[in-house]
């Protein structure tokens, strides 16, 4: 028990491990269809996700490549959460960064890597278009389905473009 | 003094206050003049309400305030006063109890899978402590001090707390919803949930009816601003009931100090006669061997209480009375006098948080004895022996035991046996009866004096049955007692 304690009291590192090691054991035998998530190296603090755009949206069809970075408050903090795939959003900019309130201010323990991935999923069918960090698309959502498909494709690259370019 | 503009300004910048968050997660306690000095060069109402502080309060402790700070002082205050009650079996009625709301967290949608590392820690805390203070080494403060101290650790338990609390709200949505703008299962995702959220009026309403007052405890907190007064002001105030629906009396009560924005927790001085501080652990074996320590009576850790019966004419004046008991190292058979002189009235050394209370009793419990010694002394060396400084009499070892003057031999009975008062109101309800308690106190001597009121309290007497013709009939009997007795 003295052993334990001792292990995790130093900032807690431990547990952000055997948490992550859990949820990667909940993902490898649970998998939900449409999402992927597996870390990148041993040390389980950085992964690589996937998630497919949602039927009936702009972004069907698409597969979209995110970094998640796990703080080792984690998950009592929210992870950082990137797009890799250049996306055409109205929650999120050139870079990848993403607004969304469950990655900032109403993150919760209680949410998960499957959970912050699924609600990115619904993200893409369901932007929130008053607090854009896009607003051209914003904008393009409600006025231009056509063009907003359109500006969506042409920013879009496959995995495998994305492995050429090097990023 | 102030245009409105200007308070309006001064309460904004209150209202703004956010200290930084540094320092430890739980701070030590300390004396609450701290933070008189803290507001020495505030404004008058600061001044004054912050100077009246360390009369009523006079310890606190700080939370750093990094958004968690209300949560984690309920939290600890919730286990702290738990050791403070130092009953072992709490713990375990606690464990069961917490459980048992945990059918509250699936209906509010809570995934066991994902709540249960949560509890897993807070009911890992409520294990350890109860194991300390069943062997009663002292450990359990520190290890709750260092377990909040753990972030990792403590905001699994703080989130555990917030889940409770959310799933409270949720399952008794007439008393919240008319609190909130906004559903309730929102209004908890935002408010309570959320990983960063300041704990609010609702959420500290679910904490108290859902954790600390069914554990019977009460909690109040205390409201430091400028509002007009002279002392802090109650802002929040919530009793415990018993089972039969009355408020406890003087329940063990948590106490925070609210400041706009931040919490940091107050003490009672009664509240800790207790040893919260790291123990010295050659001490407490020491205790018990000079004590003759039986384990008949539950131990309470306290050095107050005993120290007040040793006063002559002080005794705890109703069942209510929260007198901490004697602490074991006091606590004697009813051996013969002579045996019993050696005993310590409190610890040789008195561990060091307790100073503040400790320094005051010495000097109560010195006075009086003084008095009632000097008495003697005034009489022309009839016992030279009496010369010794009284003071140093009860922890005086045995040799000075065959000098004794009658009186004083009689004296110092008193004085051990006062000692067992408090502890039987210290015990459970139920435990023992009352008329095998107060008898034997009634001294062969009194009880057959009319002028004895002590026998009312006996719930056996009996005024019919008592008359001067039967009194007289049995006459002969009782004599031999008495005279045997004496």
């Amino acid at each position: 028990m003295a052993l334990s304690t001792g292990a995790r009291s130093n900032g807690g590192s431990a547990t952000v491990a055997q948490r992550l090691q859990k949820e990667l054991m909940d993902i490898m035998t649970k998998p939900t269809p449409g999402v992927t998530a597996f870390p990148d190296d041993e040390n389980m603090t950085s992964w690589t996700a996937t998630i497919e755009g949602p039927d009936d949206t702009p972004y069907a069809k698409l597969t979209f490549k995110l970094s998640m970075e796990f703080a080792s408050t984690y998950p009592y903090a929210a992870p950082t959460v990137l797009f890799k795939t250049p996306i055409y959003h109205p929650n999120v900019d050139f870079s990848g960064r993403i607004c969304l309130d469950i990655l900032k201010d109403k993150w919760s323990a209680i949410y998960n890597i499957n959970a912050v991935l699924l609600s990115l999923q619904s993200l893409l069918g369901e932007p929130n278009n008053s607090s854009p960090l896009n607003g051209q698309a914003a904008e393009l959502w409600d006025k231009d389905p056509a063009e907003f498909q359109r500006q969506v494709l042409a920013r879009h690259k496959t995995p495998e473009e994305l492995d050429a370019g090097g990023i | 003094m102030y245009d409105d503009e200007e308070l309006a300004q001064l309460q904004k910048l209150s209202n703004d206050f956010e200290p930084e968050p540094t320092g430890p997660l739980v701070g030590e306690r300390q004396s609450s003049s701290a933070i008189t000095t803290e507001y020495a060069n505030a404004d008058p109402v600061f001044r004054i309400k912050t100077a009246a502080l360390p009369d009523k309060y006079a310890y606190f402790r700080t939370c750093r305030g990094d958004g968690h700070c209300g949560w984690r002082a309920i939290a600890f205050t919730y286990f702290e006063t738990l050791i403070r009650v130092g009953d072992v079996n709490k713990f375990e009625d606690e464990e069961v109890r917490l459980a048992s709301m945990h059918n509250l967290l699936n209906i509010a949608g809570f995934q066991p899978d994902v709540y249960i590392d949560w509890v897993d820690e807070a009911f890992d805390l409520l294990r350890k402590l109860a194991a300390s203070v069943q062997v009663m080494d002292g450990a359990a403060p520190g290890i709750l001090l260092d377990t909040f101290n753990d972030l990792g650790i403590s905001l699994a338990i703080i989130t555990y707390f917030k889940l409770l609390a959310s799933a409270w709200v949720q399952s008794h949505p007439a008393d919240f919803e008319p609190f909130v703008n906004m559903p309730l299962k929102t209004y908890c995702s935002h408010h309570i949930e959320a990983a960063n959220c300041e704990i609010d009026n609702v959420a500290v309403v679910a904490l108290a009816e859902s954790i600390v007052k069914p554990a019977g405890i009460g909690l109040e907190i205390m409201y430091l601003d400028r509002s007009p007064g002279e002392e802090i002001n109650n802002t929040y105030h919530a009793e415990p009931t018993g089972h039969d629906g009355l408020a406890l009396q003087n329940p063990p009560t948590m106490r925070l100090l609210y400041r706009p924005g931040h919490y940091d927790i107050l003490y009672k001085a009664e509240d800790f006669p207790t040893p919260v501080q790291p123990p010295v652990p050659a001490q407490a074996p020491l205790h018990v061997a000079l004590a003759g320590y039986t384990d008949d009576f539950a131990p309470m850790s306290s050095n107050m209480g005993d120290v007040m019966t040793m006063i002559p004419g002080m005794y705890p004046t109703g069942i209510g009375q929260r007198w901490p008991s004697v602490s074991y190292d006091y606590h004697t058979t009813p051996a013969p006098p002579p045996q019993c002189t050696p005993v310590q009235p409190y610890a040789p050394a008195p561990t060091p948080a307790a100073s503040v209370a400790s320094s005051h009793s010495h000097q109560e419990y010195a006075t009086p004895v003084h008095a009632s010694h000097g008495n003697h002394h005034h009489q022309p060396n009839q016992h030279p022996v009496h010369l010794e400084p009284p003071v140093t009499l009860p922890i005086h070892p045995s040799p000075s035991v065959g000098h004794m003057s009658l009186e004083r031999a009689q004296s110092m009975t008193m004085e051990r046996s006062m000692p067992f008062r408090p502890s039987f109101y210290e015990l459970e309800p139920g435990y023992g009866v009352a008329p095998v308690l107060t008898l034997p106190l009634q001294t062969s001597i009194f009880r057959n004096s009319h002028y004895n009121t002590a026998h009312f309290l006996n719930p056996d007497f009996q005024p019919e049955e008592w008359s001067p013709d039967a009194e007289y009939a049995t006459g002969g009997n009782r004599v031999r007692h008495k005279s045997a007795s004496q």
